[in-house]
């Protein structure tokens, strides 16, 4: 029982990772209408960023900033660059699905010659470790978890509460609606990019904190968690991404408890697979991944 | 350039034809987007070397571990290839295929073929884990010493005749009344369905279809290389596939086999004559990189500037209806 408790305070350490990565991602896709497969690259490319700066003696909570600073700006270029022109050209939705993969695989083999093939871990010491009941943490894992809380209430206030929120939402409910309204879909689609691009980033430098090395390969297990949660929630849907975050973070540490941690990714793929035959839409998503009609 | 070289090259180049045509049918004719292509390549190779290596305690090919080893003579092992890539498109096809979007499927498979291959490496008693499976035997061996000239030609032939028969095979699906069933599908599934197309069962047994030819040209290259491991069917092998198709022209058989001898043929000779050559340059491993980098760019410049390729797909239209402009027209381009 003790290893669960154990375990499940790991899950708790985990899901606030992927609830980062997850909201970012899914926002991304509701807002802008783009499965960007290169999410995973542009998280672990923080990560690096932040490695860097951490390296040249910064303590990682500020590199950690320099991270986001970059994931919010390259999203923004890699959307004014490339997925942009190639929407504006009248690319189908597979179309750029096939063109963020072709992106995500430039830069994680741009990325390889520069960083390296071996794994690498930020300097840092782990903190102190905290006791409640059998749930072991170190102050490092509560700072993440106080992280991801306070950006998970920041995206509820902004969604929520402000003009931009507002019309993020109306753009994502009815883009052309939305611009005729008056909104400028144009600058709103730009901020989602920085935004987003923030959060993947964040998302990546505490995704590497979490697994103290990291190296390019884990881009694509990054990305396969964060798809699960999303698809879970319901894309495009931040609430439901938080609640699939959750329960993918809790599911996968509780199976590395019972079985082998090796199998995270699989777990994460299994109930990817159940979501996508029992409810196809998600928990949240009126329409989510069912075919649309028309 | 010596028999061997020319095998090595032949035979490759009928593999990637064979792959590039069942990726066609998919992908470009009928807009499945595969991304775990490889993946049933992978499938027909293991199978075919379960089925030609002996059982894994004989003396020799006891330094590795897999299930099976019968041991059985030529034919069956490609054929047991090809239908093992048929069996597994069916429970895949069942879960992606049916209620999903096509962009939800495009990732539901990609990320298959990630978590395949993960499992498939740390699963080692399965089918040896990361080191995979050696010393396959090649098909014929006993009757026909695998090192010798002749043998080579009769590898080639055989690849030779797969490739001529997977060929016809497609090229009459293409043509015929269902692949015009497969375009509409493609262009616009619901007005497919609105005539009375099924749509599930087209893309069922597209994918099943697919799943056959990817699994024998596994089969074919696991009994030519008499190798097979993960880290040779990654998921980045399928988006190569994809870049040959692209090029070739989506929905042009002819241009699947130009795209598979441009894009990964020509990458592999390009590559082999720069390491021949010593123009490796940089640090280890930035020249493969550096290809990868080229294909993701041939990807995107060829949907930007010529999204049709180099053979684009011909315009079908009916010569003798007085409505033939009209019928351009309603084709979204």
């Amino acid at each position: 029982m003790d290893l669960y408790l154990a375990a499940f305070g790991f899950g708790l350490v985990s899901l606030s990772v992927i609830a980062i990565g997850a909201v970012g991602f899914t926002m991304q896709f509701g807002i802008t209408n783009m499965i960007n497969l290169a999410y995973g690259e542009v998280m672990i490319s923080s990560a690096y960023v932040a490695y860097y700066v951490n390296r040249a003696g910064i303590s990682i909570w500020i590199a950690m900033i320099a991270g986001a600073v970059f994931g919010a700006a390259f999203s923004f270029l890699l959307n004014r660059i490339v997925y942009a022109p190639f929407l504006a050209k009248g690319t189908s939705h597979i179309g750029m699905v096939i063109v963020s993969l072709a992106v995500s695989l430039m830069m994680a083999n741009l990325l390889l010659p520069i960083v390296g093939y071996y794994s690498v871990s930020y300097q840092n010491s782990t903190g102190d470790l905290i006791r409640v009941g059998s749930i072991i943490l170190t102050t490092n894992q509560i700072a993440i978890i106080a992280v991801a809380v306070a950006l998970m209430l920041l995206i509820h206030g902004l969604l929520r509460y402000t003009r931009l929120g507002k019309a993020m939402r109306a753009t994502s409910a009815n883009p052309t609606l939305a611009r005729n309204c008056g909104i400028p879909t144009q600058r709103v689609v730009d901020m989602v990019w920085v935004i987003t691009g923030a959060l993947c980033g964040l998302a990546g430098v505490v995704a590497a904190m979490d697994s103290d090395t990291f190296a390019i390969a884990n881009g694509a297990t990054f990305l396969i968690t964060i798809l699960a949660a999303a698809v879970l929630g319901g894309a495009g849907q931040p609430y439901g991404a938080m609640i699939g975050a959750v329960l993918i973070g809790l599911i996968t540490e509780l199976s590395a408890a019972a079985w082998s941690p090796q199998y995270k990714e699989v777990v994460a793929f299994g109930i990817l697979v159940l979501v996508m035959v029992l409810r196809p839409q998600g928990l949240l998503a009126k329409r989510g991944a069912l075919a649309a009609a028309g | 350039m010596n028999t061997y070289y020319a095998a090595n090259l032949l035979i490759y180049a009928g593999v990637d034809i064979i792959a590039c045509l069942a990726l066609n049918l998919q992908f470009g004719v009928s807009g499945i987007v595969n991304f775990s292509f490889i993946v049933f390549q992978a499938v027909g190779a293991y199978t075919a070397a379960v089925l030609s290596l002996p059982p894994d305690h004989t003396p020799g090919f006891d330094y590795q571990i897999y299930v099976g080893g019968y041991q059985l003579p030529f034919p069956i092992p490609w054929l047991g290839g090809a239908i093992a890539g048929g069996l597994l498109a069916v429970p895949v096809g069942l879960v992606v295929l049916r209620k999903l979007r096509s962009d939800y499927q495009a990732i539901a498979l990609l990320v298959l073929s990630v978590i395949t291959n993960q499992v498939i490496t740390n699963a080692r008693p399965f089918l040896n884990g990361a080191a995979g499976l050696a010393s396959v035997p090649p098909p014929l061996s006993s009757q026909l010493d695998p090192n010798t000239e002749r043998y080579q030609y009769l590898y080639i032939a055989l690849t030779a005749v797969c490739v001529v028969l997977v060929f016809a095979v497609v090229n009459r699906i293409v043509n015929s009344p269902y692949g015009r069933s497969l375009r509409a599908m493609r262009e616009r599934e619901l007005a497919a369905a609105a005539i009375g197309k099924n749509p599930v069962a087209l893309k069922m047994t597209v994918f099943i279809v697919g799943g056959v030819i990817a699994g024998l040209s596994g089969a074919i290259l696991v009994g030519f290389i008499q190798l097979w491991a993960p880290s040779v069917w990654l998921y980045p092998e399928t988006i190569i596939l994809f870049a040959a198709v692209i090029v070739g022209g989506r929905g042009n058989n002819i241009g699947a086999i130009l795209g598979a001898l441009l894009v990964p043929v020509g990458f592999e000779e390009v590559t082999r004559v720069l390491n021949t050559n010593n123009l490796n340059f940089g640090p280890p491993g930035l020249l493969s990189a550096l290809q990868w980098v080229a294909i993701g760019l041939l990807i995107i410049g060829f949907l930007w500037f010529r999204p049709e390729g180099v053979r684009p797909e011909p315009r079908r239209v009916f010569a003798g209806s007085p409505d033939t402009v009209e019928v351009e027209l309603v084709r979204p381009a």
